[in-house]
This record gives structure tokens, C-alpha cells and sequence, in this order.
């Protein structure tokens, strides 16, 4: 080959081992669900993202009656009024009901929170909106045009956002309750007292640059966080209100007044829900008398008589547990717009009761699958009306409820369970987006577990996600020890949302007269703090001196600096990066201050040990654990090989001096932007006629080191950027006084941040997405196999972070039967015991991918791991898609 | 009347439901059948007055829209 014009191979992807030949390969396992629940999942198949005016109506129109009033008392009723209006929806076969609106795939404007973005466009607000930099993100973000995504308006349906339908008869009323919002909500408040961070400016000009994804005050204020449902489980409904007015009429009058209106904000929200439960009862009861099936009937009464039982008393039973806990994951969910509200490890939760039903013979095995299958319905139904860079950019439309399995008891011995073998069966019977499923990984673990792990994971959905437990109670330890952890309560540990290491404690739940610690969370909010800063883009601001040059805007002062050593380039990629940090955490601190004045939590609060106890809502640090809010990043690894392709071609090598490298950075190499081809992978890029010009140049950068290779000049940058990076987040105090920390999962973020990016210096093209996740190597760029890849990506104490996030693609034959599972599991293993976090797969032949893309009909069943979430093919945006066929397809391992 | 004025709708989503009598899967917008009971909204309340296309007031005090289900409103009253 000729090195002087070397050919560019540019395959329809990558692969490492042999590349695939002849028929696609369809994953190995696949099982079907129950009946009853496979009609559910084809009416799924069928419906559209809703949205309804329903639930802001009420609330607004409580919340106008009451000014006034104490602020969160004025904020139950609201929310009292929404639940207790809700139109009530119960789909045939369901054998858990209640939804978060009337449709099956439901959701709802909250406009206390932000009422900007679903404003008309020809509005003035919104124009103003958008010139505020507060709506870049939602330009560079592309919603998946199938499954359930209203993309185009259509007779009497509107689409908002390129996803949610909205009935045209309420968009006037949506908009006049909008209006009512102007400069009242979180959104508007916050940005009035955000302007007083000294720089603000420059926060404006990097939310317009795309360096920071969204705000996380009035976006999706909570999640990311573990549930907790000891209370109702324990108490029932009316047992909490005893305890609420018992509670008043201990504090009222008494020093710390805040208490009593907690207290009663909590009586009323309780109230509210009962109304809501008692409606659902009454719409049971209306099914069964149109039903004409016995059996049918029976079911609707069944559930009547269930909801009616719940909206007073504590469960009897498995089945009454798991409808409670599904209420109350939903009452949560109407509260505020939520991503990432994880169940935790239910199966431990729910493990008392389902014994106590299978040991009684009044549950079978057949029976409590096909319940597990109905709450994988429910979950899967879950969609967060939120603005499309949110919604899009970031969530891929997944909400992210992960349920955990496996991890320590307090005693430090498995907790594994049967239920939680079930729960895997489950996962694959009826292979559903959510809950997603991550196994907390440790040695204690009895291998038949693990291999159900394996079995489940070769079923391709993505899940189980593969998680360290050691690491993550690592972590936990260091971060919470001055909030009083101890190695016990680091045990009760759990992910809330994609991958958020969250604080959790041990519940004492009595179930006739025997005391078990069931696990919960008991932090509030992570991924709230600063969200997603695109490392790449702020390392092309230090190449520009400060300038964004995809719009010509200035976002930090120029440096001056002529950027003669490395060591000048990675020290000003430092400063720009704090001063990133800087401004942002400020800035999203007001939010979140303005988030607990305005619009506080109380049924999250009620949940989560202590509020209940000590009578503070979240806002006023009532949990146990606070220290919570993180520093998000995404691109780290383009980071990471820009930087060793500019110290290796530019100050060691000499191939090129910066400015050579900032004029084939402008020309994209020779290529045409994907912005402008449409396709967002490095294998499909398009050649302009200048191309030979950049050859030998792009080629110096892409054969740079490259992180993922067991290459220690990379790896020793990593690690330095590592070990940095988290020890910078220890200088920022969040809204609770607390030092932040990092976290690395990129969700989405790597698509549309990829979107506003040039070229970099490691030969990535402009427009193309990053690197996903924290620790997976660039498409293409991992040539020398799986265990070089987890020698780089294990290279620094991922307990320094909040998170890793490793995803690799494997083809179905690589881990073909007994021996392929067997082969899976060590090579799981290898990783987590280097000191891996998390790792995950996806067991699909690429070919399938591309095929989907052409003929997405055909596959609506199809789904894929994007980073740290399962998602419908049809459903995400072209970007990722195009990202998750390029990366590194492994034949063998 | 359509599907979404009747009480039997069951909706599964903006454009299409259900009917809770026949199970069958039904258009929301298309014509209801003969067996069509109105369900209540804020249309057929008599504290409703409509005041534009889609909006309407409710007891004179607060803004509404006609096609607001009412079942669960407490004051609801037919007109």
C-alpha cells in the first residue's frame, strides 16, 4: 500500500475476529410471554405517545385558588386536584392497573416547571426562549421517526416535539394554562436569579454552543434516584396519614415550623391519591359489568376489589404489594418530570410477600411470571413529557427504570432470590425496554444466578447491565462516610437511573412477626448539579481560542496562549473546563433552590428515609443521604485520543504543526459534513473532491494511539484526565453545601453533542457521534481484542467516579450455547475483577441493524443497548442508530 | 357524535381507543355506534359557557374546554 495516499476501507461497520459471512444471525434465546400479556405488548406496538391537558389543568386551577397559602400545602392541593380529575384507563387482561394519564403510553406538560418549550413557535416567549441559548439542544436533535412517535401532525392530532400527540381541542387550553406559568415557573424564576452568577453571560454562551446539554433544575428535577417503598408496604395509605397527624400534633407550635405544613402537605397528597385509586376501583367495577366473560369479570372485580382494599390497608399479599408499589412508582412520577425513577431491587422488596404466597400455595411459579410480564408492560408504557433535546437529545425517549438484582444483604451474604430468577425469566419472556435489569456483580453470588444473567443477556435486549458491587460500595464509602454510611448501609445500595451509583438503606418490613430488611433508596436526585459537558467541544474551544466555530460565537475569553507544549494544551483544557464547571454549578444550583421553593417534592419526600421522620421535604435535606448532585461529562474518550493524536503528531512526532491540524479540522478531512449527508457514522462518510489533500494528515490522526488498545501512551492520559477530573468535582459545592462528584454515561448526549462538533484531532469527522459511554472505545478503533479493552478501560479506580460505562457488541456466534454462556460469564467476570464498574452488551449481528434501517417495519420488535438503556430501534434518532452500527462488532472473545 | 363522546371510549391514544363493551378497536373521530351514551364533559355542563373555538369558562370563574372529561369533577351537572 501506498502510505503516501492510503486508502480509506470504510466498511458498513467495524468488527473485530472474522468478519460475518452469509445469512444474518439472529440472536440465540428467544421465549414469548404469556398470552394475555403478549395482546398488551401488541396494543403497545400500536400506540402513539400521548400527551393530555388533563392533569396541568387541575393543578393549575387549584394552585390560582389557593395563592396564599403556604407555599407547599398551596402545591398538594394542586397536585391533590390533578389526581384526583384523572380519567381513570384500564386495558383488557391487565392484571396491574393505573397509568400516569388516560392514554396507555400517557404523560403530561408540567408548565410549573417550564412552560417555554411547547409554547407555539410564531409566540414571542418562545422566540425569546430560543435567542437565550435555553433551546439549542433541541435543534441538533433528531427523534426516531417510527413506533410510538408522533412525528407529524395529523387531522385532529398535533405533534409536539416530533413525538407526543396532543389533541387539537386542547391546545388552546394548553397554551392559556402556559401563559398562567409566564415568569412563575421554575424555568422562568430560576433564569431571573440565575443572571446573578457573575458570568452568566458566558453560561448563556455555552448552553448555545452545546458544551452543556440542558439545565437540570426545571428539566427533569427528579430521578435518576432509587425508589423506596418501605412505607406504604409497611403502613398502607391510612397508616401514613396517622403517622402524618400524629406528627402534627407533636410539632405544631414547636420550634422548625416547616415541619407541620410537610406534614399536612403529605395528609393531602395521600388524600388525593386515595380519590385517584378509588376512581380506578370504580372504573374496574364499570369493566366488569360490561363484562360478558365469567373469568374476565371475575379479573375486573379482583382489581375493584384490590384498589379498594390499597387505598386504605398495608398489601396481603404478592400481587396487592406489586399493584401498591406500582401506584406509588407512578404517584411519584406525576409529581415533577422524573427520568431515571429506578424500582431498585425489587425483588428483594417484594421477596417477603412472594414467599409467604408460594409457601401457602395461593402462587405458582406460571402465575407470578405472568404478573412480572404485566409490570414490564406497565413500565414500558411509562413515557416524560420534556423538551425534545431532553426527550430526544438525551433520553432517547427511555425512561429508565432500572430494577436491580443480586448485591449483598445487610449481612454481607447473597441477596440473591428466586423471585429475582423469575424476574430474569420475565426479562425474556417478555423482552420489553423497561425495566431495564442491571446485576449488582459480586463473588458471593451463586454462579446458577450468574448464568441466568448470561442466559438473559443473550437474548440481546441488553440487559442485565453487569455491575460491580465492590466498586460502587468503594465509592459509597468515600463519598458518604462524613453523612454517616457504614459498610451495612453501603450494602443497600442500588442504580437509579441508567447507571447512578445511589445511597440506599436497609427497611425494616414486618410480615407476621417476622422482621426482613428490605433494601431502598434514601438519597434524593443525581445527574441534577451540571449536565453533560461535551469534552471534545470544549477541547476545540481551546484550538479557537475560546471561540465556538460552528457559529462564530466567543463562549470563553480568548487565552492568548500560543499552545507551544502539550502541556499548554492540557493545562488550558483545564482551565476551560473549570470554568465551565464554575458557572454551571452555580447556575444550577439556583435552579434547584428555585425547584424546592416553588414546586417541592412531597410524595418522593414522604418515601424517602428520613423526610418522614425528621418532617423535611427532599428540598430541606430531609433524607438520609444528600450528597448527591454530580458533574456529567460526555466524550471523554475523543478527549482523551485528541489529545494524544496532538501530543504524538504535533510536539513529539512533528508530522503537522496546530495550524495545519486546524485547517483539516475545517475541512472535515476531505469529507462532507454528516450533518449535511445525514449519516452520523465514521464508516459512511462521504469524500469531497478536496479529499486527497487531507489524506495523509487524517491518516496520522486516526493511527494515533488510540484509547482501548492496552496501549499504555493513551491509557496514561486517561488516567491522568481521571484522575483529575474527579478530584476537580471535590471543589464544587452543591445547592446542600455538599462536594460534587463525577459522573460518566453519556445516555444520548453523544449524538447531538457529536452533532455541533468539527472534526477532532484523533480523526473523528465533523457531525458524527462520540464514543459512547465513559470507558468504550471509539467505533473501530479496539483492534486488539476484548481484554485489551478492559486493560485500558480499567486503568484508574472507577471508584474515583459515580460511574463507568462500558458497552461492547457481540455477535450471537461468539457466545453460542453452554460453552459460549460459560465463556460470556468468565469474560464478565475478567472485567468486574480488574476493577471494572459496569459493562454491557449488545448480541446482535450488525447486519440485522442495517437491514432494520432500511426496513424498520419488520423489526418493530427490535432493541438495542445504547448506553446504560434499551431502547426500540424504530424510536431512536438516526444519530444513534448510525452510532450503534459502527461500533465494533466482536466475532469472537 | 364520535367515538371520544361516548362513555364506552376506552382511549389508548390520541387517535384511536377502544370500546369497553365490544373490546373492538375504534377510531376516535369516526361516528359512534347505536349503542353511543354521551360521557360527560364540560361541553354538557350547565356551569359551561363556551367563549371561543375549544375554550369555554366554568362558573364564570375559571377558564375550561369543552371536551374536558367530567367524570370525577364534583360539580359536574348536566345541561
Amino acid at each position: 500500500m501506498n502510505t503516501d495516499q492510503p486508502i480509506l476501507d470504510c466498511p458498513t461497520f467495524n468488527y473485530y475476529g472474522e468478519k460475518p459471512e452469509g445469512d444474518i444471525k439472529s440472536r440465540e434465546i428467544k421465549k414469548v410471554p404469556t398470552s394475555r400479556v403478549e395482546k398488551i405488548r401488541q396494543l403497545y406496538f400500536e400506540t402513539k405517545s400521548s400527551a393530555s391537558v388533563e392533569f396541568p389543568y387541575w393543578y393549575t386551577r387549584k394552585w390560582e385558588e389557593l395563592e396564599g397559602e403556604i407555599q407547599i400545602v398551596r402545591r398538594a392541593e394542586a397536585l391533590k386536584s390533578g389526581f384526583e380529575h384523572l380519567t381513570p384507563a384500564i386495558f383488557p387482561g391487565e392484571l396491574l392497573v393505573m397509568g400516569k394519564a388516560q392514554y396507555m403510553r400517557g404523560s403530561y406538560p408540567m408548565p410549573w416547571l417550564s412552560e417555554a418549550f411547547f409554547m407555539a413557535k410564531e409566540d414571542e416567549i418562545y422566540k425569546e426562549a430560543m435567542e437565550a441559548g435555553r433551546t439549542s439542544a433541541d435543534e441538533v436533535t433528531t427523534m426516531g421517526q417510527g413506533g410510538g412517535n408522533v412525528t407529524k401532525s395529523i387531522g385532529k392530532v398535533l405533534s409536539v416535539a416530533g413525538k407526543f400527540g396532543l389533541r387539537v381541542e386542547e391546545m388552546p387550553v394548553l397554551l392559556n394554562i402556559a401563559k398562567k406559568w409566564f415568569n412563575k415557573s421554575v424555568d422562568d424564576i430560576g433564569h431571573k436569579y440565575e443572571q446573578m452568577v457573575p458570568g452568566y453571560k458566558e453560561k448563556e454562551e455555552i448552553m448555545r454552543a452545546v458544551i452543556c446539554m440542558f439545565d437540570s433544575g426545571y428539566t427533569l428535577p427528579q430521578g435518576r434516584e432509587v425508589m423506596n417503598y418501605y412505607y406504604p408496604l409497611q403502613y398502607g395509605i391510612e397508616g401514613i396519614k396517622k403517622i402524618c397527624s400524629e406528627k402534627i400534633e407533636q410539632t405544631a407550635g414547636y420550634p422548625d415550623m416547616d415541619r407541620i405544613y410537610f406534614y399536612k402537605a403529605v395528609f393531602i397528597m395521600l388524600e388525593g391519591l386515595q380519590s385517584w385509586i378509588k376512581n380506578y376501583a370504580k372504573e374496574a367495577r364499570l369493566m366488569a359489568s360490561l363484562e360478558s366473560n365469567e373469568d374476565n369479570k371475575k379479573e375486573y372485580l379482583d382489581t375493584a376489589e384490590r384498589l379498594d382494599w390499597l387505598t386504605q390497608n398495608p398489601p396481603r399479599n404478592f400481587h396487592d404489594a406489586l399493584q401498591l408499589v406500582w401506584t406509588f412508582h407512578l404517584a411519584v412520577l406525576n409529581e415533577d418530570a422524573i427520568s431515571g425513577l429506578s424500582p431498585g431491587r425489587l425483588g428483594q422488596v417484594l421477596y417477603p410477600f412472594w414467599k409467604r404466597d408460594m409457601d401457602n400455595g395461593t402462587l405458582t411459579r406460571e402465575k407470578s411470571i405472568e404478573l412480572l410480564e404485566c409490570m414490564r408492560m406497565k413500565f414500558t408504557e411509562l413515557d416524560c413529557f420534556a423538551s425534545m433535546g431532553v426527550v430526544g437529545g438525551v433520553l432517547s425517549g427511555n425512561t429508565f427504570n432500572n430494577l436491580c438484582i443480586g448485591g449483598l444483604t445487610k449481612d454481607g451474604e447473597s441477596a440473591a432470590n428466586e423471585l429475582e430468577m423469575l424476574i430474569l425469566e420475565s426479562g425474556m419472556s417478555c423482552d420489553t425496554p423497561q425495566p431495564t435489569l442491571s446485576l449488582l456483580f459480586d463473588e458471593k453470588l451463586p454462579e446458577e444466578f450468574l448464568l441466568k444473567g448470561v442466559e438473559c443477556t443473550k437474548i440481546g435486549t441488553g440487559y442485565p447491565a453487569w455491575i460491580s458491587n465492590r466498586v460502587a460500595m468503594e465509592f459509597l464509602l468515600n463519598n458518604y462516610k462524613n453523612e454517616g454510611i457504614d459498610v451495612e448501609e453501603a450494602r443497600a445500595w442500588s442504580i437509579g437511573g441508567c447507571l447512578e451509583t445511589s445511597a440506599g438503606s436497609w427497611m425494616p418490613l414486618e410480615l407476621d412477626g417476622v422482621t426482613h430488611f428490605i433494601p431502598g433508596g434514601s438519597a434524593p436526585a443525581t445527574s441534577v448539579g451540571v449536565h453533560f459537558i461535551s469534552l471534545p467541544k470544549v477541547l476545540e474551544a481551546v484550538l479557537y481560542d475560546g471561540l465556538d466555530k460552528r457559529t462564530g460565537r466567543r463562549v470563553y475569553p480568548p487565552h492568548g496562549n500560543k499552545l507551544e507544549t502539550y502541556d499548554d494544551i492540557w493545562n488550558t483544557f483545564k482551565n476551560y473546563l473549570k470554568m465551565t464547571v464554575d458557572v454551571l454549578t452555580l447556575t444550577n444550583n439556583i435552579q434547584h433552590d428555585v425547584w424546592g421553593k416553588i414546586s417541592p417534592s412531597i410524595i418522593n419526600s414522604m418515601l424517602k428515609p428520613d423526610c418522614l421522620e425528621v418532617g423535611k421535604d427532599i428540598s430541606h435535606q430531609g433524607c438520609r443521604y444528600n450528597r448527591t448532585f454530580n458533574v456529567e461529562i460526555c466524550g471523554g474518550v475523543n478527549l482523551v485520543n485528541s489529545l494524544a493524536s496532538i501530543k504524538k503528531n504535533v510536539f513529539e512526532k512533528k508530522n503537522f504543526t496546530l495550524d495545519t491540524l486546524r485547517q483539516a479540522i475545517e475541512e472535515n478531512f476531505g469529507y462532507i459534513s454528516a450533518l449535511e449527508t445525514g449519516a452520523y457514522s465514521l464508516t459512511e462518510q462521504v469524500k469531497t473532491t478536496n479529499y486527497q489533500n487531507f489524506l495523509k494528515i487524517h491518516k496520522q490522526c486516526l493511527d494515533a494511539p488510540k484509547f482501548g488498545n492496552d496501549d499504555k501512551y493513551v491509557d496514561s492520559i486517561f488516567k491522568e484526565w481521571q484522575e483529575w477530573f474527579s478530584s476537580m468535582c471535590e471543589n464544587y459545592m452543591s445547592l446542600y453545601g455538599k462536594p460534587m462528584y463525577s459522573c460518566q454515561i453519556s445516555v444520548s448526549t453523544h449524538a447531538p453533542m457529536g452533532a455541533v462538533t468539527l472534526a477532532t484531532p484523533d480523526g473523528r469527522l465533523c457531525g458524527t457521534t462520540f464514543a459512547d459511554g465513559s470507558v468504550s472505545a471509539y467505533p473501530g478503533s479496539d483492534k486488539n481484542g476484548p481484554y485489551a479493552l478492559f486493560s485500558s478501560a480499567s486503568c484508574y479506580n472507577h471508584a474515583l467516579s459515580q460511574n463507568s460505562q462500558l458497552n461492547m457488541k457481540i455477535h450471537p456466534t461468539a457466545v453460542q450455547g453452554r460453552e459460549g454462556a460459560r465463556k460470556f460469564l468468565e469474560m464478565i467476570k475478567a472485567y468486574l475483577r480488574k476493577g471494572g464498574f459496569h459493562i454491557q452488551f449488545n448480541i446482535v449481528d450488525s447486519r440485522m441493524l442495517k437491514e432494520a434501517q432500511k426496513n424498520p417495519a419488520q423489526y418493530r420488535n427490535l432493541m438495542v443497548r445504547v448506553a446504560g438503556f434499551t431502547q426500540y430501534w424504530v424510536e431512536l434518532g438516526k444519530q444513534i442508530q448510525d452510532e450503534v452500527v459502527a461500533r465494533t462488532e466482536y466475532e469472537e472473545i | 357524535m364520535n367515538h371520544i363522546d361516548c362513555k364506552y371510549f376506552l382511549a389508548v391514544d390520541v387517535f384511536k381507543g377502544l370500546c369497553k363493551r365490544t373490546k373492538e378497536s375504534i377510531s376516535a373521530d369516526e361516528a359512534a355506534c347505536a349503542d353511543f351514551d354521551k360521557t360527560p364533559k364540560c361541553k354538557h355542563c350547565k356551569d359551561f359557557l363556551a367563549t371561543a373555538e375549544y375554550l369555554g369558562m366554568c362558573k364564570n370563574k375559571a377558564i375550561a374546554y369543552p371536551d374536558m372529561r367530567a367524570e370525577n369533577c364534583k360539580d359536574f351537572s348536566w345541561n
